[in-house]
């Protein structure tokens, strides 16, 4: 019952605000009531694991209605909600269209856990093709100027992963020798032949790769972060782009454990590349969520540098990076929102003293020089336990690739000082700052990012205990892998310890 | 028959427009006007303001003197700041019934709302020390700074700063110091050592003593003119500016001394009879140094020296509060932020209003009080531009075309001080810059 509320939940209330008047201000209320109660129902089953929920559906297709939560889901759940519970906080209270916008933003919610509770790989495609939908109306309705441009990239780009995905999962129904099985548990109890694992492998890469996204498959993301309404760059950054490390984490590593270890020197070299990619045109950009959309590439190298490592550390360090950069990225992407909302650009070379503390935005610049501070992988914040568990992880496995993706963490410290540099210190012009002061509501969903952020960092085990005991039996390297993935296979992933 | 009326004739001017990046404020000077457009806006906040800085002003003067001639060397000076009930209630030489030389309306002694704030400052009655490791009270910091940039600058016209270096100065000091050390050998051994250094604070001392005599004019008139404009007689900028001239030209030749006070004793160190007068000695020296140029803040980089703008010529030194960029608090200039943080408690409520009105209401109360502060101030320096002019020039509405381009000649070379772009004159121009 509990896995079905995560569900219903949002979708109820997405279907409920559509009654209600326009400009009432219940719909924001309602969309509000309805992120928050479905995390405090996901913290619920945090404490008390829910049962699986198994209901037929389309039986002919071998679509069934599989949910449960692990080790692996049970983070990204409480990241999804949480996330979407703060990127409703962040939306302004005079939003345009109000009815349609939450309720998209709850329906993007209701694929993202729909993805992440599914127990079959059909209603995974099923959700995750779900998600594509509201989030480029959110991006083509709301969006920035050149929103039409972004909106339409970032379709393409989703419906070619779709399309690879879809393929991918297919090829798994039909090869399993059991007949049309799309279950977790059948895909994980039949090893498929290594020949075949690899063309998988290609399609399972770019499903996941345009996803998250990486180099070359980032095309969309700068554009459309940038373009994004601050709620649904939040919601795309913070929850959305993590469907593809969980994704290659649940069918790379989970169901192609040959080709993924073949493969992995690329796969690594590929991550050492988005890593330095990214943070090198974040330092060149000039646009503040540009410059985050960037950073946030440069972060996805880490995790597929770390995914490639595939060790026990790793692969705890791929699930800490989840949760600390979903906090981040969405912490910065509301930080660099509000200054956008209050003096109206987001353009750094426009900006300036915004520390002034009587006419500036001090309290968002403080915030936003501990979410900088957090995203260079300063110590005491969950950043740096984060990175530290990806390079201890991947070291041993890519020690190339590793001190690349070190190099590039030293990049992002350079980007964060000149970013703060230029927009929170100078002179602040007395003719541009006629902008009132963030009010306690505008920084509540900042405030909460922040507080998760910092204890994050001085208690680790928050952002590794939740999935430790589910991606030890994952790792493909170490003395004991052999053995763990010989007993991992034959047991379906929502059987493995919580 | 029909009678045809005569077109009012147009007087020419004497003299061709101005072409002075400036000219229009030239202009409004040469017509008897300020610096400060005349707006309502601009007389209340100008006014407001004057209210606002009499009252602290009111404490700066009598602490002045009492460091002057009460606490003078003493080594350890803790509590300078705690004026005696002697200097609180010393009267004003220029207003109240036992002044010297009344001209002003009010009272002689400290003014309530002074005494009252010190009694309970912004927190609540609480001992006198308390109140002052809490911060809690008038920021005697910021009227030290006004005299040191004195000090610091010093030569800004007059005789004043040369007397400091004659013999009978020196002479006079040593006095003081050797009497205030009476029975101290150690202090009078490392007087024996170190003679220049007791004697420069004994300069500085002098400079605190001037500005308290400049102060202690100032308060009165500023008081009246927030009595005049609370009753309706004052209506427009230029009538505020010229209540301030002709201020000055009433005490301009008041004196200006220094004396010491040692247990009975009264030690002359700068007599009244080497005619060192308030206009000369102080007024002038004091808009120099503390509106045009100031000093650095010590212990602390200012603002400008961060973006490296520090001149290296004393000289070159633009940071007084005409030229201060009153917009990041505590920055370049005079240290505006403990004057802003003084006045704060003492604002009219239509002044008030008007922060609410606009910006960030009162969240960012201390820039817009900053502001019309400079506002205010660029008023008072018209004064001074005014006074020189009438002492040194030709009256404005003088028919002779020479004269009047005389007259043209000195407000364009005022005006040519605030062609730097630092300048805030292009500011208070507009009702906007708050």
């Amino acid at each position: 019952m509990t896995l079905l509320l995560l569900f219903l939940i949002p979708l109820l209330a997405a279907c409920g605000l559509q009654l209600l008047p326009p400009a009432s201000p219940w719909v924001r209320r309602t969309a509000l009531a309805a992120s928050l109660a479905q995390l405090a129902t996901a913290v619920v089953a945090w404490r008390l694991p829910p049962a699986d929920v198994s209901l037929s559906w389309l039986p002919k297709l071998g679509l069934r209605l599989d949910l449960g939560m692990d080790g692996l889901s049970l983070p990204l759940v409480l990241l999804a909600a949480l996330i979407t519970a703060m990127a409703v906080l962040a939306t302004p209270l005079e939003q345009q269209r109000a009815r349609l916008f939450y309720g998209l933003l709850l329906a993007t919610n209701v694929g993202l856990m729909g993805a992440f509770l599914a127990r079959n790989a059909l209603l995974f495609v099923l959700a995750y093709e779900l998600i594509l939908i509201p989030t480029t109306l959110l991006v083509a309705i709301w969006g920035g100027e050149r929103r039409a441009g972004a909106a339409i990239r970032f379709l393409i780009y989703g419906a070619v992963s779709g399309i690879a995905l879809l393929t991918a999962v297919l090829a798994f129904g039909w090869l399993n020798p059991g007949g049309l099985d799309f279950s977790f548990a059948a895909l994980a109890s039949h090893r498929i032949p290594p020949d075949q694992q690899r063309i998988l492998l290609a399609l399972v890469l770019l499903a996941f790769g345009l996803k998250l996204p990486m180099v070359p498959l980032h095309g969309w993301q700068p554009l459309t972060y940038s373009q994004a309404p601050t709620p649904v760059a939040m919601l795309l950054s913070g929850a959305v782009s993590k469907l593809g490390a969980y994704g290659l984490l649940r069918f790379g590593i989970g169901f192609l454990p040959d080709a993924w270890s073949d493969g992995s020197a690329w796969i690594a070299a590929i991550g050492a590349v988005t890593a330095i990619y990214g943070a090198l045109n974040a330092i060149a950009q000039l646009d503040m969520r540009r410059l985050v959309a960037y950073s946030s590439l440069g972060h996805m190298g880490f995790l597929l540098l770390a995914l490639a490592a595939a060790t026990p550390l790793s692969l705890q360090g791929v699930m800490a990076q989840i949760l600390a950069h979903g906090l981040i990225i969405a912490l910065l992407f509301c930080l660099v929102g509000l200054v956008e909302t209050k003096t109206g650009t987001a353009q750094i070379p426009e900006l300036s003293g915004l520390l002034n503390a009587q006419r500036g935005l001090p309290f968002t610049m403080g915030l936003m020089l501990l979410a900088l501070m957090a995203a260079a992988g300063v110590p005491g914040q969950a950043g740096f336990v984060a990175e530290l568990l990806v390079f201890e992880g991947s070291w041993v496995a890519y020690p190339i690739p590793t001190l690349v993706c070190l190099l590039s963490s030293g990049f992002t410290a350079v980007y964060a000082v000149r970013l703060f540099n230029r927009v929170g210190f100078g002179r602040l012009d007395n003719a541009k700052a006629n902008w009132a002061s963030t009010s306690w509501v505008e920084r509540a969903p900042a405030l909460v990012l922040t507080a998760l952020v910092l204890v994050g960092g001085i208690w680790p085990t928050l952002l590794t205990g939740l999935s430790e005991t589910a991606t030890a039996p994952l790792a493909l390297r170490s003395s004991e892998a052999v053995t763990v993935i010989a007993s991992a296979a034959s047991l379906a992933p929502s059987q493995l310890p919580a | 028959m029909t009678t045809s009326i005569a077109p009012e004739r147009v007087k020419a001017p004497l003299i061709p427009p101005s072409t002075h990046r400036y000219a229009e404020v030239i202009h409004r000077l040469e017509a008897g006007g300020s610096m400060l457009p005349d707006t309502p806006e601009n007389l209340q906040q100008i006014i407001g303001i004057y209210k606002a800085y009499a009252v602290p002003m009111d404490f700066y003067w009598r602490d002045l003197l009492y460091i002057a001639e009460r606490v003078f060397l003493n080594p350890l000076p803790a509590f300078k700041y705690f004026i005696s009930q002697e200097y609180l209630d010393r009267p004003c030489s220029y207003s109240g019934e036992q002044s010297k030389l009344r001209i002003w309306r009010g009272g002689e002694k400290a003014h309530p709302e002074l005494l009252e704030f010190m009694e309970r400052g912004e927190t609540r009655r609480m001992p006198k020390l308390l109140h002052h490791l809490w911060h809690d009270r008038v920021n005697m910091e910021f009227a030290e700074a006004c005299m040191q940039a004195m000090l610091w600058h010093q030569g800004m016209g007059g005789r004043f700063n040369d007397y400091l270096e004659s013999d009978a100065y020196k002479a006079n000091a040593d006095r003081a110091i050797k009497a205030y050390f009476r029975g101290n050998p150690l202090m009078l051994g490392l007087y024996k050592l170190f003679p220049e250094m007791f004697l420069e604070q004994v300069r500085q001392l002098s400079y605190a003593a001037n500005l308290g005599l400049f102060w202690e004019v100032m308060a009165p008139v500023f008081f009246e003119m927030s009595d005049l404009f609370d009753e309706g007689k004052l209506t427009t900028v230029p009538q505020a500016m010229d209540f301030l001239v002709n201020g000055i030209f009433a005490v301009a030749g008041r004196p200006i001394y220094h004396h010491v006070y040692i247990g009975d004793e009264c030690i002359e160190i700068i007599p009244k009879s080497e005619g060192f007068t308030w206009l000369y000695e102080a007024a002038l020296p004091y808009v120099e140094a503390v509106f045009y140029r100031t000093s650095p803040f010590r212990g602390t980089k200012s603002y400008n020296a961060q973006a490296q703008q520090v001149p290296d010529n004393q000289a070159d030194f633009h940071y007084g509060i005409l030229y201060a960029d009153v917009y990041p608090v505590g920055s370049a200039g005079i240290p505006p932020t403990l004057l802003m943080q003084d006045m704060l408690h003492f604002l009219p409520p239509y002044l008030k209003e008007i922060y609410r009105e606009h910006r960030r209401g009162e969240e960012d109360e201390l820039v817009q009080l900053g502001i019309t502060f400079q506002r205010s101030m660029y008023n008072v320096t018209s004064a001074v531009i005014q006074a020189l002019r009438c002492a040194l020039l030709y009256p404005l509405d003088d028919t002779d075309p020479e004269h009047l381009m005389a007259n043209r000649q000195f407000f364009e070379a005022q005006m040519d001080r605030f062609l730097r772009p630092e300048a805030r004159l292009s500011d208070i121009q507009s009702q906007d810059y708050r």
